[in-house]
């Protein structure tokens, strides 16, 4: 059994996208293919992945509201060719977004579906992921308290020779706790959708999110943009202004 | 005032600026979102890309009326006009809100009259339902107060949708 999944950000690293991959590649068995999806260039090489594949996994942003444009032109050649050469597979999705409620994909899913329709393809379903940004912040922040630890062990190695750190490894624990626990909602809609997908059966939509409460969600995604303006300069051209169009012409009064 | 998206061909072009103030013709020579968010972040209100389109959330947020006249794509927009929508996030700025119950970004130019979607193409039922939702989600995200979607079967029915 083959699946392909395609990567659908813009993004080159990093992105959200790709590590809702890496987790549900964990939970499907057989010949696994990751494509990136970026631009009209990776079209050709797409599609020549997905041509003899039994399940595609469409992992990709919501855009307003919606697919990445340059998703779409990608669909419509799928679709041709699929009915040209009687290509058949199951569609699956990941859709994350950078609200916190995960039904903001909705759009996608029935649109996938729509697409699967025309091309002849059997849709399966797929999960709206809320907070999918933060999430993706949390893997970084996993990568480094790894690293940390490692560190850590090292130091304390040479400090103190073989004595078992127990505060260190306490510590180490219950930060990733933390950090599970904000996944636990994905984790659990990916490890169902694995099951379908080795099984080649429908999954249905499931919406899921970053296990925070909403409003602290909110003070936490302001703070984050506050803080990143501070560093690219936004916040001092105007992070609020009303900015009016170079073109003159343009005026909300006429 | 009114503003219209559109990708159609250039034979249209003079009607549709009868009928609004400013036309943006979605011919597709730009770029598509990257995500960077720095429109947002870096230099609000203005996209990173240099080319055609990158002040065009600032000639959307002018827009009382806003008519997206588009070709249907599985119940959505063609690739063209939905890449403009995508790079005009700077409507709105990086601070969060509530809207229709739900999570969006506070508005830069403020609320809105009309989001209005004229849809041509072969349409199935399917596709006009997620339309007609799409349509709705838009409206609610770019802050406008009432929204409509209408499906055409010909381009000489256009006109008195306008």
């Amino acid at each position: 059994m083959k699946t392909v999944f395609i990567n659908c950000s813009p993004k080159k690293n990093f992105s959200a996208s790709s590590y809702f991959i890496s987790l549900q590649k964990i939970f499907v068995k057989g010949e696994k293919v990751v494509e990136k999806l970026r631009n009209k260039g990776d079209y050709q090489r797409v599609l020549d992945a997905i041509k003899d594949a039994d399940n595609v996994v469409f992992s990709l942003p919501l855009y307003i509201d919606c697919l990445p444009s340059h998703v779409l032109p990608f669909l419509k050649e799928a679709e041709t060719m699929c009915k040209e050469n009687g290509i058949k597979f199951n569609v699956y999705s990941i859709i994350n977004n950078g609200f916190i409620e995960g039904c903001q994909s909705e759009p996608v899913l029935r649109i996938l579906k729509n697409f699967s329709d025309r091309a002849g393809l059997t849709f399966c379903g797929g999960i709206g992921i809320g907070g999918g940004v933060m999430l993706n912040v949390t893997r970084i922040i996993f990568l480094v308290q790894i690293g940390l630890f490692v560190l850590n062990l090292v130091l304390n190695f040479i400090q103190n020779g073989f004595v078992f750190p127990v505060g260190l490894v306490l510590g180490f624990l219950k930060s990733a706790g933390i950090i599970l626990f904000f996944n636990a909602g994905v984790l659990l809609f990916i490890s169902q959708m694995g099951f379908k997908i080795n099984k080649s059966r429908y999954f249905g939509k499931k919406y899921t999110r970053i296990l925070i409460p909403s409003f602290i969600f909110i003070i936490f995604a302001d703070i984050f943009f506050i803080i990143i303006s501070v560093f690219k300069g936004g916040i001092f051209r105007g992070l609020f202004s009303k900015k009016q169009p170079d073109d003159i012409t343009i005026s909300k009064e006429n | 005032m009114k503003v219209i998206i559109h990708n159609l061909s250039e034979e249209y072009e003079n009607i549709l600026k009868e009928k609004c103030d400013y036309v943006i013709k979605a011919d597709g020579k730009y770029s598509g979102c990257k995500g960077c968010f720095g429109c947002w972040t870096k230099h609000p209100a203005e996209c990173y890309i240099k080319d055609s389109i990158k002040q065009v959330c600032r000639t959307i947020g002018q827009a009382d009326e806003l008519i997206i006249i588009t070709e249907n794509y599985y119940g959505t927009y063609s690739p063209e006009i939905k890449c403009i929508l995508d790079r005009s996030i700077g409507v709105s700025t990086p601070m969060s809100t509530y809207r229709a119950k739900q999570m969006h970004h506070t508005l830069r130019y403020g609320k809105h009259n009309l989001w209005k979607n004229i849809v041509y193409g072969d349409v199935s039922k399917e596709e006009k339902e997620t339309f007609k939702y799409l349509t709705e989600r838009n409206a609610i995200n770019f802050g406008y107060q009432n929204n409509d979607v209408v499906f055409i079967s010909n381009l000489s029915e256009m006109e008195g949708n306008i």
